[in-house]
This record gives structure tokens, sequence and C-alpha cells, in this order.
């Protein structure tokens, strides 16, 4: 086991630093011109004003340079200060990513509850109209964009209703949790959906394998077969994309932060991509890379711990 | 259509423009920017579009307002990083040398009296019994200081000392300021970013952190910066050691957000106002129940920059294309109505002092560049692309995808086939757009940019310079040495009056070869709740400390 934890570990590493390198090259490699925004004012621009601007901040250099320099920061746990907000790229991140990080938080608790409720209920009610409205609701949630989900939740229960607000992260626990409900289900809607539909599956092919028909047979009450061997043995696959899901979500709140108004990462970086703020881009999808690879990472981890047959299978 | 970061330097509008509107470019496409426009009914008729400088005065004090702004400011030192955001906030929390008031004329502030002994000496006296907000007393010392920050070739407002040869300290509270050439313009840039007075102590010991979140603000204002988390709020709070009248509101918080997040928060009352930075935002809420709104007058306007390249590079067909622009449809269909047909291509917030001269150069100059064009307009249009030998390759207009852009853009090819010339649309991402600007290697394939301009003071002057022959915003390559000797001459002249008989000839020059071509005038749009008035509606709310004058309509004590 700690074998294996090592193993990881170390690919881990390996990831985050080819990540890196990608993520380097590709934020420098995207068109415009930081120093055009570095330098100032529109009658500022000129040539030599650019170059000038270029060597401060060492954007004249080649990329490998470039990227060394930042690495070794990086790794002093030094990321920069931004260009735009002349801020540390640390404060900026802390301040903002706890924000993100409980709405990726609350959508998943709003996923995982009802996603896998609908899906136990679809599974257990196979074959009746609870099954079709389960699937048919599911599949035109999955066929809903979040920012479309977002603009009709914020029409309807924010502007029209007055029921939530529509804008900010509020503060303290209830206001936090009252504010981030829209946005939440927005993002947790296509997520319901897939979860559902795996859910569902997972327990239809768990209910078909022989120890439960033996166990059927055997007189177990229906209710425990459920609980006790449909369920456990489906919850692997569940629990797998659960995990997968919510780790895409850590990179996917950039559009319901911005449509309602939230200062997460995700609008962050948005800002920072457009502004050619290099070290605030890098930093922030260092982040969701690491954030992704860690959680999926996880998964792996507990995965055999749930189901110990796929242990026997690896080792 | 973006408009986020003003001018700095010699006082044109600047920069890398429109975070705001940037900030959504990714998603702009399905959840925000569309539907702005879409959700205000019908447009306001741009002609009927009243202007006042300012609003009612408030009759009550207020505990707290909401306030929203398109984006977060990027820094609180307007020296290092100057955006608009920034200004609104911290125009009621630091105080300038002079002051630009609500009907965009300027008197000395904090510089308490102002004395030309000669064409080529100001003498500032320092206003005695103002404190900064950690108490300390506001010295001539802090003065020289912060004006010597200012001059320094890195910071923001560097280019508004150009002329200016020594800054001295001649009494105790006296700063004498001695130019190479008299300048008419440099007390203009005191009522601006470049007279804010910083208290030294306070700036040298942030150091680097300074203008950051968790600073404080090194200033004098009626109000204090009380905090700013990063990412969520900035408060500010009366101060009560102010030297001058008492704010009516006692604390605003301001929040940001953009497109329909911003509309939304207004809709639902989780704000009390907003400047709206951008004329559809204004639109989409101009139905809404329990806000009011207001427009006054500013600098900003829409233009198009023609480069030396393909046909617009001849003078002729310049004036033609001015002549077929539909510009009421212009303002109709891209900004809801809530921009104006213009022929200049400064609004009307320049115009801070002789203002009926102006006004009435503005309008003599629209014929050559009409609101909606009359067949005879077409017909001269059409004869002048003839004499100038009508060219056959098409007229690349470069743009990005904002909806006011992408419409003017398309009124621009229209207006060049009703001429009998062909025009193509270059479109680029708004990160690109801005490159435009500086960089002729970027519009070396446009032939004319579809932009806005707009200056931070309040003179046609601090505009004109931008048609020398040497300017590098003078992409055409005008060349005309009474136009430079002109805008030389209007640049140092100090009386108001022969100034601006200078600058409306000036004026007339530019307009005239086309340099620019102007389509409308943008006027500012203060948002506000209906139970509350007072702020101004002009661009001065970038310069004055608005807040302060910010209450409940009625005579009650508060509004909840």
């Amino acid at each position: 086991m700690l074998a294996r934890i090592s193993r990881r570990l170390a690919g881990l590493v390996a990831t985050l630093f080819a990540a890196s390198f990608v993520i380097f090259a590709a934020v420098y490699a995207a068109p415009g011109d930081p120093a055009v925004f570095l330098a100032g004012g529109r009658d500022k621009l000129t040539p030599e004003r650019l170059a000038q601007v270029r060597a401060q901040y060492h954007l004249d250099e080649p990329l490998v340079v470039q990227y060394g320099r930042w690495l070794w920061d990086c790794v002093h746990f030094d990321l920069g200060r931004s260009f735009k907000y002349s801020d540390q790229v640390a404060d900026l991140v802390t301040a903002r990513f706890p924000t993100t990080l409980q709405l990726v938080a609350y959508a998943t608790v709003l996923f995982v509850v009802l996603g896998v409720g609908a899906g136990i209920l679809a599974a257990v009610k196979r074959s009746t109209w609870i099954d079709s409205a389960v699937v048919g609701g599911t599949t035109l949630a999955a066929s809903v964009p979040s920012f479309v989900a977002a603009i009709a939740l914020v029409s309807l229960f924010g502007v029209r209703l007055g029921w939530f607000p529509v804008s900010g992260s509020g503060e303290g626990f209830g206001g936090t949790l009252h504010h981030l409900t829209l946005p939440a289900l927005s993002l947790a809607l296509g997520a319901l959906a897939i979860i559902s539909r795996v859910t569902r599956q997972a327990m239809a092919d768990a209910a078909a394998s022989d120890h439960v028909e033996a166990a059927r047979v055997s007189g177990v009450p229906e209710r425990d077969i459920i609980r006790r061997h449909v369920l456990r043995n489906a919850l692997g696959p569940i629990i797998t994309m659960c995990g997968l899901v919510m780790a895409g979500m850590l990179a996917g709140t950039v559009v319901v932060e911005t449509a309602f108004g939230i200062s997460g990462i995700g609008s962050l970086l948005v800002g920072a991509i457009n502004t050619h703020d290099f070290p605030v881009a890098q930093a922030v999808l260092l982040l969701m890379v690491t954030g992704y690879i860690v959680v999926t990472t996880l998964v792996d981890v507990v995965h055999p711990l749930l189901d110990p047959r796929v242990k026997e299978a690896r080792s | 259509m973006t408009r986020t970061n003003t001018s700095r330097g010699q006082g044109r509008r600047a920069a890398v423009a429109g975070l705001a509107a940037v900030a959504t470019l990714l998603t702009a496409a399905g959840c925000s920017g569309a539907d702005t426009a879409a959700t205000g009914g019908e447009p306001a008729d741009a002609a009927k579009l009243k202007l006042t400088a300012t609003t009612a005065a408030a009759k009550g004090t207020l505990d707290k307002a909401n306030w929203l702004l398109e984006d977060e400011p990027d820094s609180l030192d307007l020296d290092t990083q100057g955006t608009s955001a920034g200004r609104v906030v911290l125009t009621n929390v630091c105080e300038r040398l002079y002051q630009l008031q609500p009907d965009m004329t300027t008197k000395p502030f904090l510089a308490e009296k102002a004395q030309t002994p000669d064409d080529k000496t100001l003498v500032l006296s320092v206003r005695d019994g103002v404190t900064f907000h950690d108490g300390s007393k506001l010295t001539a010392d802090d003065v020289l200081w912060s004006l010597k920050r200012h001059a320094d070739p890195d910071m923001e407002q560097a280019d508004e000392f150009g002329n200016v040869k020594s800054m001295k300290k001649t009494g105790d509270r006296e700063i004498t300021i001695r130019f190479k050439s008299p300048d008419a313009l440099f007390t203009k840039a005191l009522a601006g970013d470049a007279g804010i007075v910083w208290n030294k102590e306070q700036v040298t010991a942030a150091g680097k952190d300074f203008g950051t979140p968790g600073q404080g603000d090194a200033c004098s204002g009626p109000y204090e910066l009380k905090s700013w988390k990063s990412g969520d709020s900035i408060t500010i709070e009366a101060y009560d050691g102010y030297w001058g009248k008492k704010p009516l509101t006692r604390q605003v918080v301001f929040r940001w957000a953009s497109d329909s997040a911003l509309v939304n928060a207004l809709k639902t009352g989780a704000a009390d106002g907003t400047y709206a930075e951008s004329p559809n935002t204004a639109s989409a809420l101009r139905t809404s129940k329990g806000l009011d709104q207001h427009y006054g007058p500013s600098t900003a306007s829409l233009v198009l920059i023609p480069t030396a390249r393909g046909g617009l590079k001849d003078p002729q067909i310049r004036r033609a294309l001015s002549l077929a622009i539909d510009r009421t449809g212009i303002a109709r269909s891209g900004y809801g109505g809530l921009v104006q047909p213009w022929a200049t291509p400064v609004g009307s917030g320049a115009w801070g002092y002789e203002k009926p001269e102006f006004e009435a150069a503005q309008k003599k100059l629209s014929t050559a560049a009409p609101a909606t064009p009359t067949a005879d307009d077409l017909a001269k249009a059409k004869e002048l692309v003839k004499e100038a030998g009508a060219p056959t390759d098409p007229v690349v207009i470069g743009t990005d995808s904002s909806q006011g852009r992408t419409v003017v853009a398309n009124a621009v090819r229209s207006a060049l086939q009703r001429i009998g010339l062909k025009g193509q649309i270059k479109t680029v991402p708004t990160a690109q757009f801005e490159e435009f600007y500086s960089d002729p290697a970027a519009r070396s394939d446009i032939d004319v940019l579809v932009g806005d301009w707009y200056i931070s003071k309040a003179d046609p002057m601090g505009f004109y310079d931008n048609g020398l022959s040497d300017s590098s915003n003078n992409w055409v390559g005008f060349k005309d040495a009474t136009y430079d000797k002109l805008v030389h001459r209007a640049l140092s002249t100090l009386d108001d009056a022969k100034r601006a008989e200078l600058a409306i000839d000036v004026q007339k020059r530019f307009v005239d070869a086309g340099v620019w071509i102007s389509v409308a005038q943008v006027p500012t749009a203060l948002v506000i709740s209906d139970k509350l008035t007072g702020p101004p509606a002009s661009q001065a709310y970038l310069y004055y400390p608005w807040a302060a004058e910010l209450g409940p309509k009625t005579a009650k004590d508060k509004v909840s």
C-alpha cells in the first residue's frame, strides 16, 4: 500500500512538472502583448517604452529562461506579483480560492445527494414511470449548459421571485449558503444527470450479478439486498464518477462565477488571461491542474479500499 | 463597448480598455453580453437625451450605500495603475490640488490659492488645517513630494510634467512651479490624478505594497479607506477629522460585477447604484422599476481612426465616409439610443470653459458629419469619391466582437457601399484589439479602426495634439504646419476666451482633414435607486467626491 502511494505521489509530481511547462508555454503563446497592458495609457505606447517594460518584467528573455525563473520562484513558494494588481499572486489566489472551493463543495453535495438519490430511485423502480421520469428529466438536465441554467435560475428565482440574491458570495455560513445556492445549482445540474445515470447503470449491473440472485432466492428481504449487496457493489463506479466530475468542476466554475458576479478563481483566471497577467494566469491554472490531479489520485487511492476486487486485480 | 480605463498622460482616453467587458469575453457569447441590450425595451431617443451635470440635492443622511463597479480596481495607487474603477472609489478618499466640478470647470482646492506672477510660473498656496486620515497635518512637503512622485517617468501621470522646469517649496505653505513655456493645461491636470496629494510618510512606509488590499490610503478626503477584501469588496467610511463639509452618506461598500450580473444586482435592489461604463448596461436598466437614470456630459466619444493604408489614406474619401455614416442608426441599434451623433472627436464634457462657443462650433461642423445622411449628403459623398479616383480595393474595418463596435463596423461597411466603395470587417479578440492602438504592425492590415477615446481634462486642447504631425496617434500622416503652430499656441495660451477661439479653429482643421472621423459622443450614465439622489451625473464622478453628496430624496432622515 505504502509503495503504491509513494509511486502515485511520484507520478503526481511528474505530471505537475509537465503540466506546469505546458501551462507556462500556453499562457506565453497566447496572442497579445502584456507590455501593452503594463505600459499604461494608450498615449504611452511608444516602442521605446514597450521595450523598457519588456526588459523590466523579463519578457524579452527566451521562454525557457523565463520558465526556469518562474519554476525556481515557485518551489520557493513565491508566485510573484500580479502585473495587473501589483499585489502578491499568492494573496490574490488565497482571497478567492475559498469562494470557488465553497461553490464546488456545495455543488458536489447537491449533485451527489440528488444524483445518487435519483439514480437509486430509478434503479429500484426500474421500468416504471418513475424510472422513465428520472431518465427523461436527467437527459433534459444534461443537455442544458450551465450558463443557460444560470440565466434561467437568476431570472426566475433571483429577479422575478426575489428568493435568492443574484450576485456576490455572501457572509457567514447562512449568507454564503443563500448566495451560493443558485450558482451551485446551475453548476450541479449537468453533473447531477451524469451521476444519476451512472448510479442507475451500476446498480442495474450489480443487481444482475449471481450473488444477488442467490441472496434473493434464499429469501433475504429486498431492502437489505439493495443496501448490502447492490448498492455496495455499485459504489465503486459511482464514487469514481463523483470524484471525476468534482475535479472537473474545479476548473469549470468560470461561467457560473461570471453570471453570478462571484469573485472566485475562475473569474480571476479569465481576467488574467485577457490582460496577459502571466503570473496570475499561470498560478491559477497550476492550482486548477493540481486540484484535478489530487482529487483524481485520491479517488484512485480510495477505490480499492471500498472494493476489494479492484485491489486484487491490481496487485 | 469597452471603456474602463481613463486616460493618463496628456489626458487622452487611454489604455487597455474594458477589463469589465473583457473579463466576460470567454463567456460573453452565451451568458452575458448579448442579453443586456435586449432586455431594455425600446431604445432611448438619442436626440432628446438630456445631459445634466448633477442630480437634485439630497435631503437627508444615509448610513450605508452599496455601490457597484464594473470591475475590481487594479490598485488604489493611481500613480502606478490608474483605472476608472479605482478612481470611482478613490475620488472620495483622496484630494487633489485642484478640483473638477460637476459642471466640468476646475477650481483650486488643496491649493487654496493659485497665482501666476508671470506666464511661466505657478505659485500654489497649500490649504491650512487639512489632516490626513492618520491624523497628521498636510504640509507643503507632502505636496512637493507628491508632485515629484507623479512626475517620475515610471508613473502614469509623468507626461503631464513634460513642460515643467522646476518645482520648489518657496515658503512654509507655498510651492512654486516653473514651466519651460506657458502651460494652459497644467492646472487642469492638477484636478486629475497629477494633483493628488499623498501622505509621504504613509506611502513610503507601505513601499511596493502601497495601493494593494490591506494597505491604508494616505489621503485627506471626506472618506477614509476602511477595508479592501481582495476579490470581495472595498469599504470606505466618512472621516471624522475632515476639514470640509461632512459627507451625507456615512459608509459606502463597493462590489463589482459585469454585464448581466451587474444589471441583475441593480434590478433586485442588491445595489443602490453605479456609474455605468457601458451605455448598454444603462440601456438594459432603462425601464427597471425602482431605478432612476441620469445622463451627463463626458469627454468620451466613438470614433473611426483611419490608417495610412488603402482608400482612406485620401482625405476626400474620409470626408465622403463621414458624410455617409448613419450615426442615428448606430446610436439606436448599437447603444440603445444612449449615445449621441457627434461631429467632433471629444464629447461635450470637454467644454470646461466658453461652453456656448464650443457648442455652436460643434453644431456647425455637423454638416460634415450628419446624424442621418440626406440624399444631398450622399450625392456630395459620391462626388468626392469620384474626384478621388474611386479606389476599388475593399476598406478593411478593424473591430472586436463587442456589440457596439460590431454595429459601428457594419454601419461603416454599408456607408461605404452606399458611396460605391467596398468594406470588409476584420474582427479580433478584445485582448488583441488594444494592440491596434499601440502597434503599427498590429494594424498594418486594417484601413480603419472602430475606436473610442476620452480625455481626462475638461479642455478640448487635451485632445487635439493627437493631430500634430509627430503624434503617434496621427495614423494617416496628417501634416499641416499651420495646424501644428495653432495647437502649440493654444496649449500655451492661458486666457480661456483666446484659447477657446484657437481650439475651435484647430478643431475645424482636424475635422475637415478627417484625421479621425467622429461618430457619436458617449454621455456618462448614473443608474441609481429612485430613493436616492445627490451625486454628479457628469464625468466629474471620476475626480469629485460624489459619495459625499449621495443621500435620500425625501426629508426623512434615513433610507433603509
